[in-house]
């Protein structure tokens, strides 16, 4: 029509098509998500559902962040991570000393066609966010990010204390400090200032939802979640399938980031700079809990993309690089060390391990230098983890490169310390208290064979130092009461990055979130001053120092044996282009594309490896 | 025959009542608090409570028992505690890609291994018996996980005759293309043991004087073996099936979970791991069921096969 329509008015009306083509394109409505590509992955654990205020799984994120829209994001390449606009239309208006925030919304943002809406396509409007902070507070709803909203928007709390007198959360009621204040305006008062309040709008559990789906789906929502993303759910079989497909309301964005320091970056900007996203009409999700299965299905090319497959690294890797066979067929290897930490907690009030005294510091002290995490990280996790040496990872700001532990793997001087502070070994060799009392340390773990291996390096590492160990098994869920109520005398735990800040690990030993987070229940009174100072500080090289000496007091104390970072390796096909993992964000689908001639001609002819 | 299916069935009562008492004391003693784990990463006490408050595990035991007993009257356990998904559905969809691989390794590995003994025992002591027998015990000594493995390797990555892992949406395709080698891989893992219990079963009733008697009648052999011992070899046959019948409820977690297999036998696994109450109950109960009427069953199946069987 078009054509005929030039030829007939002798091109005269060119620029108004252009006009109109160039409209077509800023809208989205030519967005080129192609359903013959089709990226098939997998998940290796069940999600919990995609309800976005109940569920903090870290699979179901990574559905949610797909389908649904928060007010921020991150940008894809930069790093480290630097937010920017997502369902906003630019940062938000930052006023009161970091306390008053005002987002304007993007005009146009349709939610994925539904049958809750009755045929009508439904906008996205500064009300759906407030309906869907509410929801966190919402006592009924049980969500598992309560604390990212406990105590912090002015009035909220009061409405979730009055929905649990009276059992009915009252949604139509207005908060001072969560407003819409037009369709498009969403103003948010905090009730101190927090610098990190801007990262938790870029969360995944921080879409937009609209209140009829909530409604209409009830307790059903995990398994019916309807956002304003690129991509809606088609299919979901718990536990097993989920198939995501493009939305057609979506309006599309132009691939547009500037490539940084790492050098996989000119690669992907090459590939990806100016196409419209989506390209990838369907995406196939498959749960594969064993890596031997996830790896044999890719190698066999019925698989796109796979990750966490560090237990059978003998399979596929070579070095830092991929065996030759399985680089031939144009598959890559794309390494990313995880904004994580894991942590040995000593307690700080038990009777043994606890307190202030010399001695009980040099004990902990003594405890952390004798276990080796490099050989934990070359041996029993094959090379696929990091050390670290403060408790805040890379990735994450606040981070130093250079910074130095004092408590680095050194059995000698371990047993110096012990000996100076009186610890005598008995003549079974096992060292007493400076009293001549016994000295038994307890670890606690769970019943699974990678807990025992650790319980093993552990115990073998003590001994060496003279510490007799007695391991304590207990499932997850007890272990974790026990150590909320401070009982666990030592325990093996992790923490993820909810937001690359070092204060979300900080906080995990600050005194007085102790049967909250802090669950070696450390309290130490310079630390937590230095800690409530960092609160009121945004991110500056001065702040930095403030993290890094916390750090080394919980050091100085002997708080943690700090751990180490995963490093997660995903291995893609031939032909999978725009592929780099963010620290923070869970999914990255709607930034990729598949090459399908070259992921064709990759298992044309070749054979498998 | 009536009377005796209704004291039957008036026994499982008091059957039932044990089962609800031991998962009910093993879940509140030993299964961990639920709390902790939906309270997510950071969470204080009032938030645990109310979660207790909401679960109704802070409720006094005898309400919470009653709560139980009235489910299974009801035959609704609620929803499940870590997902929100009703109970009834997650049996409802786990329990058909459990059955469609359990099934056919069932029968196949039945008809088979029983042919099989069959077989043997009428050649009992000669070399083939021998071989059998080791090769028997050689496949019996290698566990099921390098049966998958291997499996999982040679026949479906290294010669592509089947796929490596998936389920698909119809069950034909299910069936004869998902399902094809975890059903052969559970043959071949079931096939050695059963064919051994089954060859001793029918040798005992080989040497019994009724088949000299059919001999000397002048019976043909196949007569002898497929009328006479195949029957009186049935009933420990049935007893063994009627034994492994209620495990089909349970599903198979390692080959659901090395094929990617929506089966029931993950979702029991993961429910113990997330200490998930309702789907736990909800299992055991159906599972204590299934494995009294496969009992009873039996005793009507034995009374079928051989009339001389009083049921008391």
């Amino acid at each position: 029509m078009a054509i005929r329509a030039l030829l007939r008015t002798g091109f005269t009306g060119l620029p108004a098509l252009a006009a109109i083509f160039c409209s077509l394109i800023s809208t989205g409505l030519l967005a080129a998500a192609d359903p013959a590509k089709v990226l098939r992955t997998t998940i290796e654990a069940q999600d919990a559902g995609f309800d976005p205020a109940i569920t903090a799984n870290y699979y179901s994120g990574k559905i949610m962040e797909t389908v649904g829209e928060s007010l921020l994001t991150y940008d894809y390449v930069a790093r480290p991570s630097k937010l920017i606009p997502l369902a906003a239309e630019a940062m938000p208006l930052v006023e009161d000393d970091g306390r008053t925030y005002t987002f304007k919304l993007r005009k146009g943002i349709y939610f994925a066609p539904d049958p809750v809406f009755k045929g009508k396509k439904r906008e996205l409007t500064a009300d759906d966010y407030v309906f869907s902070f509410k929801r966190f507070m919402d006592p009924k709803v049980r969500s598992q990010w309560r604390f990212l909203f406990e105590g912090k928007i002015v009035g909220l709390d009061a409405l979730s204390k009055a929905a649990e007198k009276s059992g009915r959360f009252d949604y139509d009621a207005k908060v001072e400090g969560l407003q819409a204040v037009d369709r498009y305006t969403l103003k948010i008062r905090l009730n101190a200032t927090d610098y990190n309040f801007l990262y938790i709008m870029a969360m995944a559990s921080c879409i937009g939802t609209a209140r009829e789906v909530v409604e209409a789906y009830k307790d059903d929502l995990g398994g019916h979640l309807v956002g304003t993303n690129a991509y809606m759910l088609k299919e979901y079989v718990r536990g097993h399938k989920i198939v995501l497909v493009a939305n057609p309301n979506y309006r599309g964005f132009k691939w547009d980031f500037k490539a940084g320091d790492d050098p996989a970056d000119a690669e992907i900007v090459a590939e990806m700079q100016g196409k419209m996203m989506p390209r990838i009409g369907r995406v196939e999700i498959t749960v594969v809990e064993e890596e031997h299965s996830k790896f044999l299905s890719y190698a066999k090319g019925e698989t796109d993309m796979i990750t966490r497959i560090g237990n059978i690294a003998e399979s596929w890797q070579d070095g830092k690089g991929l065996k030759p066979e399985l680089k031939a067929l144009g598959m890559k290897r794309h390494d990313t060390v995880d904004a994580e930490t894991t942590y040995y907690l000593i307690n700080f009030k038990d009777k043994v391990t606890g307190g202030s005294s010399k001695d009980r510091i040099a004990l902990r002290r003594a405890m952390i230098m004798s276990y080796d995490m490099e050989k934990e990280a070359r041996v029993v996790r094959k090379g696929q983890a990091i050390p670290n040496l403060m408790p805040i990872p890379r990735g994450v700001v606040g981070y130093d490169p250079n910074y130095r532990g004092v408590n680095h793997y050194n059995p000698d001087a371990a047993n110096k310390l012990l000996d100076k502070f009186g610890f005598k070994k008995n003549a079974e060799g096992w060292r007493n208290n400076p009293d001549g009392s016994p000295l038994e340390i307890t670890l606690t773990s769970e019943a699974t064979q990678v807990s025992g291996e650790y319980d093993k390096l552990w115990n073998a590492s003590l001994e060496r130092i003279g510490l007799k160990l007695k391991v304590k098994k207990g499932n997850f869920a007890d272990n974790l009461k026990a150590a909320k109520d401070c009982q666990l005398q030592m325990w093996g735990s992790a923490w993820s990055a909810d937001y690359p800040d070092g204060e979300n690990f900080l906080q995990l030993l600050y005194g007085p979130n102790s049967g909250q987070s802090n669950n070696g229940c450390y309290n130490s009174p310079v630390f937590n001053r230095m800690y409530e100072m960092s609160l009121r500080m945004p991110h500056s090289p001065k702040r930095d120092k403030l993290y890094q000496m916390m750090s080394r007091q919980m050091e100085y104390d002997g708080a943690w044996k700090i751990g180490i970072s995963r490093v997660r390796s995903t291995l893609t096909q031939a032909g999978v282009q725009g592929y780099k993992k963010h620290p923070m964000l869970h999914a990255e689908f709607m930034y990729m594309d598949i090459d399908l001639d070259k992921r064709n001609a990759a298992y044309s002819g070749k054979g498998k490896p | 025959m009536s009377a005796f299916i209704l004291r039957r069935l008036w026994q499982m009562i008091p059957t039932m009542l044990g089962v609800v008492l031991l998962v009910f004391f093993l879940f509140n003693f030993v299964g961990g608090d639920p709390a902790y784990l939906l309270a997510g990463k950071i969470s204080n006490k009032e938030q645990i409570e109310n979660i207790r408050t909401q679960l109704g595990i802070n409720q006094p035991y005898y309400i919470q028992l009653w709560i139980f007993i009235k489910q299974i009257l009801t035959g609704d356990f609620g929803v499940s505690w870590a997902t929100n998904e009703p109970v009834s559905h997650i049996i409802a969809t786990r329990i058909g890609p459990s059955l469609t691989v359990l099934v056919p390794i069932l029968i196949i590995e039945t008809i088979v291994a029983v042919l099989i003994a069959l077989a043997v025992a009428y050649v009992r002591g000669s070399l083939t018996d021998r071989a059998i027998m080791v090769v028997c015990t050689m496949a019996m000594s290698v566990s099921l996980l390098v049966y998958i493995i291997v499996g999982q390797y040679v026949l479906a990555y290294k010669f592509s005759w089947f796929p490596v892992q998936g389920w698909g949406d119809s069950f034909a395709e299910n069936l004869f293309k998902y399902s094809a080698l975890p059903i052969l891989l559970g043959v071949a893992v079931g096939l050695a043991p059963n064919t051994r219990l089954y060859r001793t079963f029918i040798l005992d009733e080989i040497n019994q004087d009724y088949v000299r008697t059919a001999r000397a009648k002048g019976l043909s052999e196949h007569k002898v073996m497929l009328k006479h011992v195949l029957r009186n070899a049935l009933i420990p046959i049935i007893t063994n099936l009627m034994i492994y019948l209620p495990s089909l409820l349970i599903g198979h977690f390692l080959i659901e979970r090395f094929f990617s297999i929506p089966g029931i036998g993950r979702e029991v696994i993961l429910a113990v791991e997330r200490s998930d109450f309702p789907v736990i109950k909800a299992i055991t109960v159906y599972v204590a069921a299934a494995t009294m009427i496969s009992n009873l069953l039996a005793d009507l199946l034995y009374k079928a096969v051989d009339p001389r069987v009083k049921l008391k």
